[in-house]
């Protein structure tokens, strides 16, 4: 296979960037996946699709508005909207597999691998940051670990998933990746951050 | 002004995209009644009080939402699914 | 040296001192001070000129309500007016100027305005505006003979016209409880609510917290109060639910409990540290609000009540308290109320001079009397104010027993010398947020002030908000408030014990002393109590219109100082109470927020583009970008030397001859699968798609429910059930609305699901009579001959092992397929298509080449598409289906949408061979500077390379009924009024053989 080209250009280079005098708040990096896919179930499926999509990716998926999971190997889901769902996952062949097995009585799944650019931001200062972006309580009682968030900043559709206590991923259209992660770097200066 | 999605929660009035009055009756997809087609395309009570508004949450789960909303003190009063509101095209 | 800086004292930092200048005066203050006190400490009272008149003023507050003193403040070379110097903390370097004075501050030539004080009165505006009914000068000429002048001498500071080059940001925050006001009450409140374990954000305006316990000189649980906040504040601020904001003004209360604060995060400092913000704009979502946000003192207007020297009594105790500054040597009170005498006292103790306090009042209670001999006097009871003399300063005032009353004076004008005057005409609870949260204040006679409405969003007050102005009220209705939000009841324990104890501050009903003279009521606008009777004679008697007319309270402070007094002249010129005059509801923002901070992240570079998958590709080859919404496309790409025109006449000329290849990257991608996609799709465009077989395309239109023509594009059908549409690039979001409209609302028992696509694919045209021949050169996998991939035919493969998706179909009427690769391989395909195109000398080309290519083919797109035209005035009645009904099709027929006499789709050649221009109108006679009826418009228009001649396409009554006429191009705006010929819209290969080939 051909490697997949970055979209975000020679800018995003790695580094120490912002006020970082006294260390950085937060890392950022473009999380590379090799499979991004929507999965989308009929009125009254939801809970077979969550329950097939967590079968085939080894999760624990509920059918739940913004409820999320993750595992080891790195394979994460979400729910984005009424029955709809966000997955990724490191292996390339993962979305073609999830097309196949998921049946059309069932629901429909995409293929945005290419479409989706995904970035993680970490650190100690990452509630503050993202708080500068979205609207959204980011605080760890009202968006716990894996569980998800479909919202927008301006234009930008962004759909955010936390990883960790101070772990998110932010899915954006590939084609606002650079200008997004321009909006990303601005909101970081003022605590320092790493590019990795 | 925040509408509280039934899939989402509250959010900002700034995720959501206004899509137009839910009070009217849209004719049948094949109907030839002019009159009645004129009436859903351009007839707007536009009331002051008490009113029924599609909203969209575009900047979130792309839903379409039945917002009941009094138009002079911009209270919400319910916001539900417009799927499980409306029901075809006689709605 | 400072002359008016006591000798010890005070909560500024006497050891550091800072240097700034006014008016290009160097000057030197410390830290803690305000540019209004450091200014004071330099002896300087004179800092501004009134808006209208030029009058000299001076300081008149301490705080946000500041009227007189605005300034000009220069920074990283860039100007900021109309800033409050008693809201400037100074910093090392800052230089301010003074505003509305030519040329100097102190020899002003606008101050001869003053001489036409009546011609400036109230409704001068609006008088002027109409003019006279009759003569030269009748109806508005009179005004625009004036308005040259006015607008000359007017207005506030200047503003400039260089970009800012100040960084702003926003932000959101969530809390169960935003307490608005960092004094005692809402400390008090956050401590009580944080102890409950609730999420707290406490915002205060001043840079300290504290408010009236940094200056009151009194003592907290036997600690100078403001020591006592200093601890508490330390040890809210040690809690981690706890959020403390300072030179934060909450200033907008919204629905749903949503505030609006601006952050002056930088404004103390020469330059913001790296990567920091000037200001940060907050949007707080609080379950409940705790709004402590104090009081306000108000003035008592007399005649000569502007002057240098005069300022409130509360402010003249804040600058001696917390500034250590005395801003007089022989300092008079004029007072309604006991808090005066406070203030008397404390500028006693801090070295001050009292001269006299004169008090409207018939009787004093005693502890106001104890007050006065604390500062040195006997008051001048049941006495006035009445004049002033002075220059830039104030000299002496003249004093007349009054009748509190009557409101009558008696006896002689008794003359009182003394550089500096303190006036108390009671206090006032802030209650701007109150009142825009949804509901009016509430006037109550006893205390003489307005008061909280009742609650119509979830807020609690606490403190003088409520018109309590004891600090025992602070502390008891700030613990009580926090404990609400806390859910808890209110609390009966032991308060921490205040000395001296408070006062009655009930006002006498006095605020306005009428006698000869200009007696101001708002100062920033030069509203005087006489425009304001003005307004009452000339019928402008409500609220309302009483603002309108005169502008009181309309200026940047928004009334703090003036709105009151103003009310209180209106009831006496009306015979009313103030309640049955009424009171505006208050609007945002509370204090000026710079647009910048509104705009935050949309202003400058972080603008959200778009860029396709071959975007750096592009701009290495020298393309010329442009933006095409959010997007970024190339226009041209220039070789040497070429101008645009050259540019896209070579790119079209190669793809005619022999290929070419264009970014399509762009277009809008809709995924739309599910057993009812083909039922959906028959639904909404106009032609059929159930019909369409797997691995073909077809194109199709859709029209709005009106009838309207609304996007066209193709859709590819890539399984049974599974569909790819393509939307133009200006309407890929607007398409998706409307279907995911049409499946929520319309029709949602249909089974299909829409997903979004756009950027999932990298798109290439390759357009030309050597197209096939370049796939042939690259891709693997499958034929891409005729019979393999016939016209609107989908084929899979490979281009250097990416896979691909083909689709023959053409938009520049050549042979030509659109190749679409994962976006992540998008340059990788591109790239190797270049390669495979060099034999065939395969040419990029951008939007420019693309639109004269789709002109000479005669294809429409949103030029055309504009919202106005049908299917059949662009001739595309051929896809409206009779079959099945579909989305427009129950009004499309309408008599005026079938009119013969629409403006229809044509073709237009340039007679003159000279170029046309988009927007330019077509007339049937006259001449360019008296050109006849409009016949319709040229929508686009290119240089044809195939016709060697400049082309458009026009929307022109009755269209192809003008076929083989002509017609003149009339286009005043670029100069131009030519002839030419009306043709059919087919300019090139109209039976389509080239791209059928
Ligand atoms: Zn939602």
């Amino acid at each position: 296979m051909v490697e997949r080209a970055s979209p975000l250009g020679s800018d995003f280079r790695p580094g120490f960037h912002g006020d970082f005098a006294e260390g950085t708040g937060v890392t950022i990096l473009e999380a590379i996946k090799g499979s991004i896919v929507e999965a989308n179930a009929w009125p009254g499926e939801e809970k077979t699709l969550t329950e097939n999509l967590s079968a085939i990716c080894r999760l624990k998926l509920s059918a739940a508005p913004g409820s999320g999971a993750a595992n080891r190997e790195g394979t994460c889901a979400f729910n984005i909207g009424p029955g709809r769902f966000l997955l990724s996952g490191q292996d390339e062949a993962l979305a073609g597999d999830l097309i196949a097995a998921i049946d059309e009585t069932t629901g429909t799944v995409t293929d945005l691998s290419h479409g989706r650019t995904v970035f993680a931001i970490e650190g100690s200062q990452v509630e503050w940051v993202l708080a500068k972006l979205f609207a959204l309580d980011f605080s760890l009682s009202a968006f716990p670990v894996h569980t998800g968030r479909a919202t927008a900043h301006h234009d930008l559709f962004v759909q955010i998933q936390r990883r960790g206590e101070k772990r998110f991923e932010l899915y954006v259209f590939r084609s606002f990746a650079r200008a997004f992660a321009k909006t990303l770097r601005r909101a970081s200066e003022d605590v320092g951050y790493t590019i990795r | 002004m925040l509408i509280d999605c039934p899939h989402c929660g509250s959010r900002d009035l700034a995720e959501f995209s206004y899509q137009g009055d839910a009070t009217r009756a849209r004719p049948d997809l094949a109907s030839t009644d002019t009159k009645a087609w004129l009436d859903y395309v351009y007839n707007r009570p536009n009331p002051a009080g008490r009113h029924r508004e599609f909203w969209q949450h575009a900047g979130g789960c792309r839903a379409h939402l039945v917002v009941e909303r009094d138009t002079l003190t911009h209270e919400i009063l319910t916001v539900a699914f417009a799927r499980d509101a409306a029901g075809g095209d006689a709605a | 040296m400072s002359p008016r800086r006591t000798s010890a004292g005070g909560l500024i930092d006497r050891t550091r001192t800072i240097r700034f200048t006014f008016d290009g005066e160097s000057l030197t203050g410390h830290a803690g001070d305000t540019l209004a006190s450091a200014l004071l400490a330099s002896g300087i009272s004179l800092m501004g000129r009134s808006f209208k008149y030029h009058r000299p003023r001076g300081v008149f507050t301490a705080g946000i309500d500041e009227p007189n003193a605005l300034v000009t403040l220069l920074r990283e070379g860039v100007r900021e007016p109309n800033i409050p110097a008693t809201q400037i903390q100074i910093y090392d370097g800052l230089r301010a100027e003074s505003q509305n004075r030519f040329p100097s501050l102190a020899w002003d030539i606008g101050a001869v305005n003053q001489l036409g004080g009546r011609l400036l009165g109230a409704g001068f505006y609006y008088k002027t505006f109409m003019g006279p009914v009759m003569g030269p000068l009748k109806g508005t000429r009179f005004w625009m003979m004036c308005e040259h002048f006015i607008r000359r001498a007017a207005g506030l500071g200047r503003a400039d016209f260089e970009p800012d080059p100040s960084h702003y940001e926003q932000t959101n925050a969530f809390c169960d409880v935003l307490i608005v006001g960092g004094g005692i009450a809402g400390l008090m409140a956050a401590e009580a609510a944080a102890k409950a374990g609730k999420r707290v954000i406490l915002a205060e305006q001043e840079p300290i917290t504290g408010g009236f316990a940094r200056w009151s000189g009194e003592t907290i649980e036997g600690k100078p109060a403001h020591e006592w906040v200093s601890n508490l504040t330390a040890r809210l601020a040690s809690l981690d639910h706890v959020r403390l904001l300072t030179r934060t003004a909450v200033w907008g209360y919204y629905d749903g409990n949503t505030l609006a604060a601006l952050e002056r995060v930088n404004d103390h400092v020469a330059r913001p540290p790296k990567g920091h913000p000037r200001q940060r704009h907050w949007t707080i979502r609080a379950t409940d609000v705790v709004l402590a946000t104090g009081a306000l003192e108000r003035p008592i207007v007399f005649p000569g009540n502007d002057r240098p020297g005069i300022m409130l009594a509360g402010a003249m105790r804040r600058y001696a308290e917390e500034f250590g500054v005395l801003p007089g040597s022989r300092t008079i009170f004029f007072t309604n109320n006991d808090s005066a005498y406070e203030a008397a006292a404390n500028l006693r103790r801090a070295g001050g001079h009292v001269a006299a306090i004169v008090d409207v009042r018939a009787k004093i209670s005693s502890a106001a009397s104890e007050l006065a001999t604390a500062a040195g006097v006997s008051p001048l009871i049941g006495h006035a104010i009445v004049g002033s003399r002075g220059g830039k300063a104030l000299s002496r005032v003249f004093v007349q027993a009054f009748d509190a009353a009557s409101g009558t004076l008696s006896g002689d004008a008794r003359q009182l010398e003394c550089d500096s005057l303190a006036v108390s005409g009671g206090w006032q609870p802030v209650l701007h947020l109150a009142s825009q949260a949804g509901a009016k204040p509430v006037w109550d006679g006893e205390k003489q002030a307005f008061l909280p409405p009742p609650p119509t969003q979830r807020w609690t007050g606490a403190g003088a908000f409520l018109g309590k102005f004891g600090t025992t009220d602070a502390l008891a209705s700030g613990r009580d408030a926090g404990l609400k939000c806390a859910g808890k009841r209110a609390s009966r324990g032991q308060l921490p014990a205040i000395a001296p104890e408070a006062l009655d501050l009930t006002p006498a009903p006095v605020l306005e002393i009428r006698a000869r003279g200009r007696a101001f009521v708002d100062f920033q606008h030069d509203v005087t109590a006489d425009d304001v009777r003005l307004a009452h004679r000339e019928g402008f008697v409500s609220v309302e219109h009483l603002k309108r007319y005169t502008t009181l309270g309309m200026a940047t402070d928004q009334g703090k100082t003036s709105n009151v007094p103003g009310l209180a002249i209106m009831a006496t010129a009306r015979g009313i109470t103030i309640p049955e005059v009424g009171t505006t509801r208050f609007r945002p923002p509370y204090s000026p927020v710079a647009i910048g901070a509104l705009a935050a992240e949309r202003y400058g570079d972080l603008k959200p583009e778009r860029y396709t998958p071959m975007h750096d590709w592009h701009v290495e080859r020298g393309a010329e970008m442009t933006p095409a919404g959010l997007w970024n496309r190339p226009l041209i790409y220039a070789a040497a030397g070429e101008t645009v025109e050259q540019a896209y006449i070579r790119e079209a000329a190669a793809v005619r001859r022999s290929v070419g290849i264009v970014d399509v990257s762009t277009l809008g991608k809709i995924a739309v699968k599910g057993p009812d996609a083909a039922t959906f799709l028959d639904r909404v465009y106009t032609n059929t798609f159930s019909t369409l077989k797997v691995g073909k395309a077809r194109y199709g239109l859709m029209l709005r429910e009106d009838g309207i023509a609304f996007d066209d594009g193709t859709t590819w059908r890539l399984g049974e059930t599974n569909f790819l549409v393509t939307t133009t690039t200006a309407n890929a979001g607007a398409v998706m609305q409307h279907l995911e409209y049409c499946l929520d609302i319309l029709w949602p028992e249909l089974k299909v699901h829409l997903t979004s696509v756009t950027d999932q694919w990298a798109g290439a045209a390759i357009a030309g009579p050597k197209a096939r021949a370049v796939l042939e050169g690259c891709v693997t996998g499958t034929k891409v001959d005729n019979e393999t991939l016939p016209f609107m035919g989908i084929v899979h493969g490979q281009i250097d092992r990416a896979p691909v998706m083909i689709c023959r179909l053409s938009f520049s009427g050549e042979l030509a397929y659109e190749v679409y690769s994962g976006a992540g391989h998008g340059t990788h395909v591109w790239e190797t298509l270049m390669e495979a195109g060099e034999p065939f000398d395969i040419t990029p080309y951008g939007m420019e080449a693309l639109g004269a290519l789709r002109i000479e083919k005669g294809h429409v797109t949103g030029a055309e598409i504009d919202g106005r035209t049908t299917a059949r005035d662009l001739y595309l009645d051929w896809m409206l289906s009779k079959k099945k009904p579909f989305i427009g099709s129950g009004l499309m027929d309408r008599p005026a949408l079938i009119d013969k006499n629409r403006l229809r789709l044509v073709g237009v050649i340039s007679l003159d061979g000279q170029k046309l221009g988009g927007g330019a109108h077509l007339v049937e006679r006259g001449s360019a500077d008296e050109p006849g009826e409009s016949i319709g418009h040229v929508t686009a228009f290119c240089y044809s390379p195939t016709l060697q001649n400049y082309i458009g396409l026009a929307l022109v009554r009755g269209g192809k009924l003008r076929h083989g006429t002509r017609a003149y191009l009339s286009d005043p705006l670029r100069g131009r009024f030519g002839q030419v010929e009306i043709v059919s819209h087919h300019f090139f290969d109209p039976d389509g053989e080239r791209m059928h080939g």
